[in-house]
């Protein structure tokens, strides 16, 4: 039981440090790589409340959930990492801030 | 030997890595350092036992995903650094170490026991139910942070607005 609530708590570490990326850094890069922590650490918890050690089983949504989430998460960053190539291409930068020209 | 050691330690390191990952200047360091993040998620996935799960997780992550980065980075080169912004930074270190607090908080304070599923969940609905009937206090608890936390980003991007407006006025 220690186990899980280590389990816990590291995810909801990295979860908050996915969410200082998000809220303090201005590199779009930054950003997606935070928002991969933030991905990581939820499919942690997913493995923290499903599992059972004792027995090394799994709660038969456990595995399936994260997979799901893993193909998502996959897909969210090859489509953000194409916008900022393509937001590179018009305005030279990374900057989050920037990218507020696309709306004009 | 107790396993929780080693499995402190690959915490730990998955930790730091990822905060190196997003505060070195360098992103090729970046990513470099969001590769060994994933090997050490790895290595704690492995340790529960989460074989499949864990082997995938490297596969699209720590490969796949992590090759997009290269190739963005590759494209992205003549960047210029990102300055420090101390205001910014300490207000999203604060908000998400308050988070991160609280979470903390209710995993601790609560009964370990009401933390696991039993084996009579058969549906997602049956899942949320047993979640509804053992821990509501959690449930409440976390609808008041995402709600705490859609008013903050509401404020963050009404502020944007505000400034950017403010911007235009003057130019």
């Amino acid at each position: 039981m220690m186990d899980q609530i280590l389990l816990l708590i590291f995810a909801t570490i990295l979860f908050g440090v996915g969410l200082y990326a998000l809220l303090g850094k201005r590199n779009i890069i930054k950003i997606l790589m935070g928002i991969e922590i933030m991905t990581v650490a939820v499919n942690i918890v997913f493995i923290a409340l499903g599992t059972d050690l004792d027995n090394r089983t799994f709660n038969q949504f456990t595995i399936v959930f994260p997979l799901i989430s893993l193909a998502v998460g996959a897909a969210v960053m090859a489509l953000g990492l194409a916008i900022v190539i393509n937001n590179y291409r018009h305005v030279k930068s990374v900057d989050a801030d920037e990218m507020a020209t696309l709306k004009r | 030997m107790s396993l929780v050691v080693p499995i402190v330690i690959f915490m730990s390191l998955a930790i730091i890595s990822a905060i190196v990952a997003l505060e070195t200047k360098h992103l090729m360091i970046s990513i470099i350092s969001l590769i060994l993040m994933n090997i050490f998620v790895w290595a704690v996935f492995m340790f529960f036992h989460a074989d499949l799960l864990a082997w995938i997780q490297l596969i699209v992550y720590g490969g796949g995903l992590t090759a997009l980065f290269l190739v963005v980075v590759v494209l992205t080169e003549k960047q210029t650094d990102e300055m420090f912004d101390w205001k910014k930074t300490t207000f999203a270190a604060l908000f998400s170490g308050l988070i991160v607090g609280i979470l903390i908080g209710v995993f601790l304070v609560f009964d370990e026991t009401k933390l696991t599923f039993t084996g009579r969940v058969t549906s997602p609905a049956g899942a949320m139910s047993e979640m509804w009937v053992n821990r509501p206090t959690d449930l409440i608890i976390q609808a008041l942070l995402f709600f705490a936390t859609a008013v903050a980003i509401g404020a963050l991007f009404v502020k944007h607005k505000t400034d950017s407006r403010k911007e235009e006025i003057k130019s």
